[in-house]
């Protein structure tokens, strides 16, 4: 047969006229993502704006001005807040801290949108650039951006720090010039003090890929004058950006009258990057009764029978969906199926499925469906739904659905063994990556090569575990920067055990979880924890199904791992390389955890105790958790140990970003990339690394988590 | 069978499949489910949009041949692609149509209310309103809503209001189905969507035999034709 005969759309004319006028005024999906200027924030060339980027968008920028080269990462926190962290190398620059004439410096910058732009007022917004740290590029800012006709936006604003730098006009107190404990602290004694200027500038975009930018900057770049080889010839800057398909930006510019500047950015957004609900098959449909078969419990009268039937075309087809069945347990009104979720990412899907291949393999009077997820054998939760309810409303909204499910706690269900037969051995090879940044010597080093992972499950709950790696490519061995600590080295040995370690056990551990009382769940790993540490690890965590708020505790028995990452121990004494001075690292550290969903997508952890070291404090962690697998935050950690004692950086702090594999892929899945981006890694505020936490794995299969992946229910 | 309705490959990250092409590492394991990343990154970013079979009169004969259940056709013209459907579940007044490569449509009387497999798949809607205008050929104004996933996997609704109207008669004959049929236009608008025309061939029993219906940006467009009842 011929393709489909086109329908004519003879009538839609009239019919359509009103919707035209819908396309013209835009839709809310068109928001455009600003042009961003060389510190990796939208802006004009070096000058900040008072735009936004679209809620959520991450943005890669490469920045150069003259000899000053500028790597950032920027994050859309909420639609009126933004963060940038950079990492600068500025090149012929004379300071005692420079490796080959290179000044290396890290920043990081927050922006605050006071008022939005409307018809008659421009946006307005208030900067800090460099805030923490030894603030370089301390600078502070308000500025106003208006959008005068389509395409053609003004801005203007004023500048203190190094954004008052040039053709100030005005003084507002003294701003101090002394850098705060070892850098790496707010530096609010600076703040909106001291010179004040004004910068501006002009960009119009004739179409939209093509934008021309006119600024003039209050920036005199004194520094890089006194220091490297820059000539601050003129205020003004000018030149034009290109934006591709991807919405990528290029920008080149000739600035400052004497030198080219280029600008580079790759923007994303979890929210709007990937294939709208995935690539993978449908589901299996639901399976409706027909009328009056409820009623008929003739089938109970063999119910092992049934029971063992069930089992083998359950097991069949929760297999399609890639999921595994633990066990079913079968009632004449309600079943219980034990699930495992290998494959999908979103919970609510696993659920969804499950819930879908119960409709078509369970006798018709089985009206209450229970789904227990396990993770590592043990009960995350029941979730509770009616059969008729997933009848009358596979069609309907998924949130139909979800207010007639019921999350609640599975402890006290009695679980049968599993259907398969223990042990069970499990084993991969696959290529890994690592990598250290901010070093002076090589900013970014990285070790691609191969893993080698296998898991021995001995009874559904006890699992013996392990990783070796063996490097194939790179240079992690050769760092050779050596510096002094005035604590125990628990992490700044890194450096030996990168060049000792190949190939090396990252862990081997015999990993023991429970569930000792309602809401209570419980973890004991005893072997090689970590690349640094052996020991024995034991958590609690008291986390209700549906509560936003949980609690955990922690105490670990370590030993200092060899450097040669294999299986010899040694004492907790380090030696440091500089001073020569023996220090002892204590045998026990802990913490208490707690733990909240505030919704919207953030979450907060904050963990109070003992760190390696022998430091008390507290870790604060902020996070963005996107329903897809996506997650950007932050954290930092205040011990009782000095600045002096922390050195470089004063305290522990660093950036989270978690991406999934299914943003690649577009297919379901449980993987994803976790990095922790720390500017420094010293030994203060260090945490021992155990992988096999439980709150991830718990809060997954509780209601916060389960709620917000619902819109894949039916997927 | 049909082709596999190509994925919309502009919005993956071909950078990151060739890269990890690039990497020329190999993975394996003795888990089912293990996923290794360059493999299931590379075919999906790197595969070609499969060659357009265009469904012959041949395989619609050996379908219809096959089965005695109803067979819809759907096109894709944005993607070039086209299926053949045979309905698999009744839920209700729901119909759901599939291939073997699992890809479903679900119908109600004829109008698509939701697509599963497809990539960027219409996951329900709010027809009712629409849907008795449309079976009982009759002009009329009604509000008509669909639901999507966004990339963050958060529902989407978006609300319509759509103006009903009846045009010609016309004689169907498409595979097994021979038929009169009234054709109804369905022009919606909505401030949080583009607006859209959709087309209706309704019978007298008000069954729709054909339509092209609107289904999202994603989507765009789809053409359904029922060949057999």
């Amino acid at each position: 047969m011929a393709a489909v005969s086109a329908h004519r759309a003879k009538r839609a004319g009239a019919l359509a006229t009103a919707g035209t006028v819908v396309l013209l005024t835009g839709s809310a999906q068109s928001e455009t993502i600003p042009s961003y200027n060389t510190y990796g924030s939208p802006g004009l060339i070096d000058m900040p704006s008072a735009e936004m980027a679209p809620d959520a968008t991450i943005g890669l920028t490469y920045g150069r001005i003259g000899d000053s080269n500028r790597g950032s990462f920027s994050f859309q926190i909420t639609p009126w807040l933004s963060g940038t962290f950079r990492y600068t190398g500025i090149e012929n620059f004379d300071h005692p801290a420079s490796v080959d004439g290179v000044y290396y410096d890290r920043s990081f910058d927050v922006r605050v949108q006071l008022l939005r732009e409307t018809r008659l007022r421009p946006a307005v917004a208030i900067g800090l650039q460099d805030f923490v740290g030894t603030g370089l590029y301390g600078g502070e800012y308000v500025v106003a951006t208006k959008t005068l006709a389509p395409g053609l936006k003004v801005t203007g604003g004023l500048g203190w720090g190094r954004l008052g730098s040039y053709n100030s006009f005005t003084t507002i107190g003294d701003r101090s010039e002394v850098v705060l404990g070892e850098g790496g602290v707010p530096t609010y004694d600076r703040w909106f003090r001291g010179d004040v200027a004004a910068f501006g500038g002009i960009s119009w975009s004739p179409n939209d890929k093509l934008t021309f930018e006119l600024e003039y900057s209050s920036d005199d770049y004194t520094l890089e004058s006194e220091r490297g080889g820059f000539k601050h010839e003129s205020p003004y800057s000018f030149g034009a950006q290109y934006r591709f398909d991807n919405n990528a930006q290029l920008g080149l510019y000739y600035a400052y009258g004497d030198t080219l500047g280029v600008q580079l950015t790759f923007p994303t957004n979890p929210k709007t990057s990937g294939i709208p609900g995935g690539v993978e098959v449908a589901g299996v449909p639901v399976k409706r009764r027909a009328a009056g078969s409820a009623s008929d419990l003739g089938w109970t009268t063999d119910l092992e029978g049934t029971e063992r039937s069930l089992e083998q075309r359950m097991t069949t087809n929760l297999a399609r969906e890639q999921l595994e069945l633990v066990n079913v347990e079968l009632g004449p009104r309600s079943a219980t199926v034990w699930l495992r979720n290998p494959t999908y990412g979103a919970p609510a899907q696993a659920i969804g499925r499950t819930a879908r291949v119960m409709t078509r393999t369970l006798p018709a009077s089985v009206e209450e469906f229970v789904i227990v997820p396990t993770e590592n054998g043990i009960p995350m939760s029941a979730v509770t739904m009616k059969r008729s309810d997933l009848e009358a409303l596979e069609n309907d909204a998924a949130v139909e659905m979800l207010a007639r499910t019921s999350i609640s706690d599975a402890y006290g269900r009695r679980t049968p063994e599993d259907l398969v037969t223990f042990p069970r051995f499990s084993w991969e090879v696959a290529p890994y990556f690592d990598y250290s940044g901010f070093d002076p010597d090589m900013p970014l080093r990285i070790d691609v090569g191969a893993r080698a992972a296998a898991s021995y499950e001995i009874r559904r709950n006890i699992v013996l575990s392990g990783e070796i790696r063996k490097r194939v490519i790179g240079n992690l061995d050769e760092i050779s920067r050596e510096s002094e600590s005035l604590l125990p080295r628990v992490r700044t040995d890194y450096r030996l055990y990168a060049k000792e370690g190949d190939p090396f056990i990252r862990y081997l551990t015999l990993d023991l979880y429970g569930r000792p009382a309602p809401d209570l769940y419980s973890r004991v790993s005893v072997g090689y924890l970590e690349r640094m540490y052996a020991g024995v690890s034991g958590e609690v965590l008291w986390k209700p199904a549906d509560s936003r708020l949980a609690f955990g505790a922690e105490l670990n028995y370590v030993r200092r791992r060899a450097f040669d990452g294999m299986f010899g121990l040694e004492e907790n004494v380090t030696v440091d390389p500089v001073s020569g001075i023996e220090r002892e690292i204590p045998d026990v550290n802990g913490h208490v955890s707690g733990y909240y969903a505030f919704g919207n997508g953030f979450h907060g952890q904050v963990d109070v105790g003992r760190y390696l070291a022998g430091d008390y404090g507290a870790t604060f962690t902020l996070t963005r958790d996107f329903a897809n697998g996506w997650s950007v935050g932050a954290f930092a950690t205040f011990t009782d140990v000095t600045e002096e004692e922390f050195g470089e950086g004063s305290f522990d702090k660093g950036i989270l970003l978690t991406i999934p594999l299914s943003a690649g892929t577009s297919r379901p899945s449980r993987t994803a990339s976790r990095q922790t981006i720390r500017s420094l890694q010293r030994d203060g505020g260090a945490r021992l690394d155990v992988s096999s936490r439980l709150y991830d794995q718990v809060r997954t299969w509780h209601e916060p988590d389960v709620s917000n992946t619902w819109g894949r229910f039916w997927r | 069978m049909g082709t596999i309705l190509a994925m919309n490959l502009r919005t993956t990250f071909p950078r990151i499949g060739l890269l990890a092409l690039a990497s020329g590492l190999i993975g394996c394991s003795n888990d089912p489910y293990f996923e290794f990343p360059v493999q299931s990154i590379v075919p999906t970013s790197l595969r070609k949009q499969e060659p357009n079979s265009e469904i012959t009169p041949q395989a619609i004969v050996e379908t219809l041949s096959a089965t005695d259940l109803p067979v819809a056709f759907l096109g894709v013209p944005d993607r070039d692609s086209q299926v053949l459907l045979i309905r698999i579940e009744q839920n209700g007044p729901y119909e759901t149509f599939a291939n073997p490569e699992r890809q479903s449509v679900t119908m109600r009387h004829g109008m698509i209310t939701g697509t599963r497999g497809l990539s960027g798949d219409l996951m329900s809607t709010e027809e009712e309103a629409l849907l008795a205008l449309v079976r009982g050929r009759r002009a009329g104004q009604v509000t008509y809503i669909q639901r999507y996933l966004t990339p963050e996997d958060v529902t989407e609704v978006i609300t319509y209001r759509c103006g009903v109207e009846p045009d010609a008669t016309v004689d169907v004959s498409i595979g097994l189905v021979q038929d009169t049929a009234t054709e109804m236009v369905a022009a919606c608008e909505s401030a949080d969507g583009p607006p859209f025309v959709d087309y209706y061939k309704v019978s007298g029993s008000g069954e729709i035999l054909a339509s092209r219906q609107w289904l999202g940006e994603n989507l765009g467009y789809v053409a359904m034709q029922m060949l057999q009842r």
